[in-house]
């Protein structure tokens, strides 16, 4: 798949398809997995794909520095697709200015706090049901082992992985359920990492950001804290595509894709809406249907 | 001849501090991860040394926010409250050497133009004990920047593990003495550091290069995929740059000092709309700059103790090392040409 890869970038680059492939590479210590980019036909060998490709590299789609160097071409995994399905419906960036690889995926593995990938899946991968990479302009991989994938996880899917974990917080009490998160925000030292990783989180100034006046406290109090966490969980209803970035950036190892889980698995008991599926798709938030439940008026 | 504490005894110091009202600091577990954290009672504590932890005891220092004064508005009238001064003892217990080495980095910058009560007083009131390490990972470089497994810089005393679960203290300051006086026995086993990590690049070749080649493309090229977040600044030990805001009401408030990165966008950000830095390339340049530059000229010390925590906490496997890896590859290639 590795080869596959770098021989399409390599002739994407060529064709002048596009001016730039942004990929996985081994870039950090000891060959740990980050974003890179490739310009040059010859420098392709620098990508690799392997499971500890975490990151979602739809976040640099829409960074200044980035969209400088021409026409991107971007690998993404199934998960990661949605989120630039959901850059296109929310305008922006436009579907033909990017070129779409998507990898076949058969999950991608935790980090240990050095960094050093664990053997476990990531709760999202456990109970993924699409291994294959949707809306995109080229797949490379498996298709057939894809579909297997899913379908070994499709029984199981809403009750493993990261659906466990909220099942256990759902059936806390109200009280309990604060002190779990009262514990999670008070380790936030709001560095905004997972603001900057997260592909949706596109806002030239964030509510966080705003000064003149401040809307919310930017101190890293425990007001704060949950005054930032819970705006941007909110930010997000409708909108995470449960890829996760945010969680594996965050340095407190606070579980904030448990936090995004909550709204979006709302968004699909309630509106059947699961966000970044279809192109040109309207935007949960955004829309209103005459269909749509409207038990939570009281 | 060596002097031992053991666990038990250790432990009973620490209880003793905290029963007396000092404020015991320590590496504690929340989940899997290791944080530095004011702890209510010694068995919260871990007391063994460790490579990773989550933040640094630079907050027991400099907060991640502050309050410098309080205000209440009454018709025209304002009134101002001073923030007290930090006032109760300190005992930082667990420090790396890469921890503790920050302190003596940052104390004459609290104490330069301005003289920072909040920095001094925290300073003045602590005692800080290292466990000498006896592991490090790849992100360690504390060799490349005078550092070291078992440096004693910044330290009151320093802690060696032994196998049977005792330690060796060997007190470097007085405070440190009056920590562990009377607490010891004389022994004659000693204990020892791990190997230090190895580095192969050479920051001062680096440091030269970053002189010279301040418009480098390599700037921008090395920084596409940082985020500019604030993750690596906010765990690193001796980045200190703050931000200054008002929080509160019309009528009621405090003015408080937040940590602050000069890798997000905003950081200079001017009110026209423009900004010097605009790009991430001028950002990561900054950071390099100021470590291994800008400091050392106004302060005679590397911004940079070597401990590894921004690119360990880095979402895009960036950070201080990798970058000094990549500008070591074209000070190397400048300097052969
Ligand atoms: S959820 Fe996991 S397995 Fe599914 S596409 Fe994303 S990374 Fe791959
Ligand atoms: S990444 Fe984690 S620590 Fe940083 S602001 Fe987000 S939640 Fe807080
Ligand atoms: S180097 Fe990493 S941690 Fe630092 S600002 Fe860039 S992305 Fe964030
Ligand atoms: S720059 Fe990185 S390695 Fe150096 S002291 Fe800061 S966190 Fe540690």
């Amino acid at each position: 798949m590795e080869t596959e890869l770098r021989n399409a970038i390599r002739k994407l680059l060529e064709e002048k398809t596009v001016d730039v492939a942004i990929g996985y590479g081994r870039v950090g210590v000891n060959g740990a997995v980050g974003a890179t980019f490739v310009t040059n036909p010859d420098d392709v060998d620098r990508l690799v794909w392997n499971n500890e490709c975490r990151q979602n590299l739809a976040t640099h789609l829409t960074r200044a520095e980035i969209k400088k160097l021409g026409k991107p071409a971007i690998v993404v995994k199934a998960c990661d697709a949605r989120a630039v399905v959901v850059l296109c419906n929310e305008a922006q960036i436009k579907r033909e200015d990017v070129y779409v690889i998507g990898v076949v995926c058969d999950g991608i593995e935790t980090a240990d706090a050095a960094g050093n990938k664990t053997g476990a899946l990531m709760g999202k991968c456990l109970s993924c049901v699409e291994h294959a990479a949707k809306n995109v302009d080229l797949l490379i991989g498996d298709e057939a082992a894809a579909k297997a994938l899913d379908e070994k996880n499709a029984p199981n899917a809403k009750s493993v992985g990261h659906y466990e974990k909220l099942a256990k917080l759902r059936a806390m009490s109200q009280k309990e359920r604060f002190e779990y998160w009262r514990e999670q925000f008070s380790k936030c030292i709001r560095c905004h990492a997972c603001r900057q990783n997260c592909p949706l989180c596109y806002c030239n100034r964030c509510v966080a950001d705003k000064n003149r006046p401040t809307r919310i406290d930017t101190s890293s109090s425990l007001k704060g804290n949950f005054a930032w966490n819970i705006l941007r969980a909110f930010h997000l209803a409708g909108r995470c595509v449960g890829c996760g970035a945010c969680a594996a950036a965050c340095p407190a190892g606070i579980e904030l894709d448990l936090l995004n889980l909550t709204l979006a698995n709302a968004a699909e008991d309630q509106f059947g809406y699961v966000s970044g599926k279809e192109l040109g798709e309207l935007p949960l938030i955004g829309t209103y249907s005459p269909t749509d439940k409207e038990e939570f008026i009281r | 001849m060596s002097h031992i504490i053991t666990l038990e005894q250790l432990k009973k110091t620490l209880a003793d501090k905290i029963s007396s009202g000092a404020q015991v600091v320590a590496p504690t577990l929340r989940g899997e991860l290791a944080f530095f954290q004011k702890i209510d009672d010694v068995n919260q504590a871990v007391l063994e040394p460790r490579v990773r932890f989550q933040n640094s005891i630079k907050e027991f220092f400099f907060p991640r926010h502050e309050t410098i004064f309080s205000f209440v508005r009454q018709g025209s009238d304002v009134q101002l409250v001073d923030a007290p001064e930090f006032d109760v003892e300190q005992i930082v217990v667990g420090a790396r050497p890469c921890d503790a080495a920050s302190l003596p980095i940052l104390d004459p910058l609290f104490a330069w133009d301005y003289q920072d009560r909040f920095f001094q007083s925290r300073r003045a009131k602590s005692t800080v004990v290292v466990f000498a390490c006896k592991t490090s990972d790849a992100h360690c470089f504390c060799t490349a920047v005078g550092g070291a497994p078992d440096s004693t810089n910044g330290a009151d005393a320093i802690l060696f593990a032994l196998d049977d679960g005792s330690f060796e203290v060997r007190c470097v300051t007085d405070k440190g003495k009056a920590l562990f006086s009377g607490k010891t026995q004389e022994s004659d086993k000693t204990g020892a550091a791990c190997a230090p990590p190895s580095v192969d690049f050479d920051v001062e070749k680096i440091a030269t290069w970053i002189r010279g080649n301040f418009a480098s493309p390599v700037w921008e090229e090395i920084s596409y995929r940082c985020v500019g977040c604030g993750a690596c600044a906010f765990v690193c030990p001796t980045c200190h740059c703050f931000d200054i805001v008002d929080e509160g009401s019309y009528s009621k408030g405090k003015r408080v000092k937040n940590w602050d990165s000069c890798q997000t966008v905003l950081f200079t950000l001017h009110a026209s709309g423009h900004n010097p830095r605009a790009t991430q390339g001028a950002r990561q340049r900054q950071r390099m700059m100021h470590k291994f530059v800008i400091y050392p000229d106004k302060f005679n010390a590397k911004l940079c103790t070597g401990c590894g925590a921004c690119s360990r906490s880095c979402g895009v496997s960036f950070g201080v090392r990798p970058a000094l890896e990549e500008l070591a590859k074209v000070a190397n290639q400048s300097e052969n040409n």
